[in-house]
């Protein structure tokens, strides 16, 4: 686990912006183009990034997405400032959603982000104190092609 | 991959070019440099999409389809037309004058590829109601989108509808029927496009999803279009077509944007035009943003086919005209749904193999080298002026940047007309 990082970048995320919101999952995805991360995973991180930040800019007051690469894993940490979640796994269950009204003319809502996070991910870990904020950590694994 | 056994169907003619910036700045997927006062283009960045022979102001750019002669090396001379060719001749000529007018040209035999259209309609009903892979399902109709997604967008190309487009259907239908009805060998008749779109010599000489194209070229509308004049004024009528009678209304309507999802009854379908849209849906559709869209269609032409590249008419007056035949022919069904079912069942809309995606390369194959490229990269950047003038020869400063750290060939910093002696 305590591979040397061979790239590390950080992009902030600002709650309520729904207008620049999905910038940062962009970039990312930007950068693993760049330097050649195989389709398949690169797919499942922009899918996972954009969800986390999505949940960021619907839900909490701010937020910081990280970027660390390492030789055998991509791992995306997202900690935010915001209400945090009362039953974790209430919230990771499809379909559940706590998103308003408005969000869900949007075409937000679906209370399908964390699932669909979970299952891009190799490893997913979620922590969150409520009235503090919400820590995601996913862990998608680079197959050999890419070591 | 080696650069020169990529295919393309542009050609930059270094008589008549003098190495302004004009296309390599209009290029979206910034293919072009200018080397030595000629615009050079890197084989593997280009995706066909023709914008540099719309912008040249020294009509330097040659669109590489098949000269109207060439149909003599045949027997029989099969003409594909797109629909688009009936919006290029004003309102009132009607779609069965201009294919009788193909007729007197010298080809034998002239097929609207329009039914073949209405066709496709139905099979890519049938396609989204059988296939619950992941949404949404895009269109395989533009070549240069499949080239686009290969290039840019890698991962989405498990989403292209695994089906041949409507040329590619008619022209193999075809060949089987005349064949039969002739009595000769398939390979003596030449079926050639009509068409508004050079890609599609790439598509015909260079297929990403058989091993041999079923149209044996592509004729541009530019090129045919004095010899078509030429007959309709003679108006040597004749109504010997049939087709007439069974012109569809749906299939004309792929001419323009939306027309493909026109003649499906999903809901959930989206249509896009225009190369900028398109990558930016396709980015969109990449982060997943994207949701309950069954069915995409992309095509890189702003309005669509009638917008392409090789047109004559003004596209908004081809569009209108369109719109009038869509009318006159109707949103009747023209074919047998069942037989196309039928058909479907037995995969003649089907891919013979699976689009292979076909990334850009990376700033380096190893990815720690890379890493160091694109920081590397990002120094050079926040030395350049940033102003994107192109002298250097590449479109922007980043593209400079960046052929800094590729190590192209000669190219130094000096290149930069602001940090140079
Ligand atoms: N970062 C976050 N901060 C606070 N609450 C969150 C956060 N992420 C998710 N949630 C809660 O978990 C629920 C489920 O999230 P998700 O599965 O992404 O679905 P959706 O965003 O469509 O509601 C949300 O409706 C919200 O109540
Ligand atoms: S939109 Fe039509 S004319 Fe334009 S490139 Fe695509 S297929 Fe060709
Ligand atoms: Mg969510």
């Amino acid at each position: 686990m305590n591979q040397e990082a061979i790239l590390s970048e950080e992009f902030e995320i600002s709650g309520g912006d729904f207008v620049n919101g999905g910038r940062a999952s962009c970039l990312i995805k930007n950068i693993l183009k760049e330097i050649g991360i195989d389709a398949e995973i690169l797919r499942r991180v922009a899918i996972a990034a954009y969800e986390a930040e999505m949940n960021v800019v619907m839900y909490a007051r701010r937020g910081i997405m990280k970027l660390v690469l390492t030789p055998k894993r991509i791992i995306i940490k997202v900690e935010d400032e915001g209400p945090g979640i009362h039953d974790i796994e209430l919230a990771m269950q499809p379909g559940y959603s706590t998103a308003t009204p408005e969000m869900r003319e949007m075409g937000f809502g679906a209370g399908m982000g964390l699932p669909n996070i979970k299952k891009n991910s190799d490893k997913f870990n979620i922590e969150s104190t409520v009235g503090k904020g919400t820590n995601l950590e996913i862990i998608i694994n680079l197959n050999n092609k890419n070591v | 991959m080696s650069e020169s056994i990529i295919y393309h169907s542009i050609k930059v003619n270094d008589q008549k070019c003098i190495g302004c910036v004009v296309c390599m700045k209009a290029c979206p997927t910034k293919a072009i440099r200018i080397k030595e006062r000629k615009a050079r283009v890197n084989a593997e960045r280009c995706i066909d999409c023709g914008e540099c022979y719309r912008v040249c102001p020294y009509d330097a750019v040659t669109p590489l389809t098949t000269k109207t002669s060439d149909i003599n090396l045949f027997k029989i001379k099969v003409a594909l037309p797109s629909p688009v060719l009936y919006s290029q001749f004003g309102g009132e000529i009607m779609p069965d004058e201009i294919l009788n007018a193909l007729q007197e040209i010298g080809f034998d035999y002239v097929y609207d590829e329009a039914l073949i259209c209405e066709m496709a309609s139905v099979a890519i009903e049938e396609y989204l109601e059988r296939n619950k892979s992941p949404r949404p399902i895009i269109s395989s109709t533009c070549p240069v989108v499949v080239r686009l997604i290969q290039r840019l967008f890698p991962s989405l190309v498990s989403l292209i509808i695994r089906m041949e487009p409507p040329r590619e259907i008619a022209a193999k239908n075809l060949r089987k029927e005349i064949s039969k009805e002739k009595q000769i060998p398939e390979d003596e008749i030449g079926i050639f496009h009509i068409t508004p779109c050079p890609a599609k010599m790439v598509s015909i000489n260079r297929p990403e999803t058989m091993e041999k194209s079923n149209l044996d070229g592509a004729i541009s509308i530019r090129e045919i279009y004095n010899q078509i004049m030429q007959k309709l004024r003679k108006r040597e009528r004749k109504f010997l077509l049939q087709t007439q009678s069974q012109i569809s209304g749906i299939g004309i309507g792929w001419a323009i944007s939306g027309g493909e999802i026109r003649g499906i009854k999903q809901d959930a379908s989206v249509s896009v035009s225009g190369v900028y849209d398109t990558i930016k849906i396709l980015n969109e559709v990449e982060s997943g943003k994207i949701k309950n869209i069954e069915y995409l269609e992309c095509l890189i032409c702003p309005d669509g086919c009638i917008g392409g590249p090789l047109t004559v008419e003004n596209r908004f007056l081809a569009k209108t005209h369109i719109l009038k035949l869509i009318r006159k022919f109707g949103e009747r069904n023209r074919i047998d749904i069942n037989y196309v079912k039928q058909l479907y069942e037995k995969n003649f809309f089907s891919f013979e193999r699976d689009i292979q995606p076909k990334p850009f390369s990376p700033l380096d194959m190893d990815k720690s080298e890379a890493i160091k490229k694109l920081r590397k990269k990002e120094r050079i950047l926040k030395n350049l002026p940033g102003i994107n003038c192109g002298v250097c020869g590449a479109p922007d400063c980043e593209s400079f940047a960046e052929d800094l750290v590729r190590g192209e060939q000669n190219l130094t910093i000096g290149k930069c007309v602001f940090l140079g002696e």
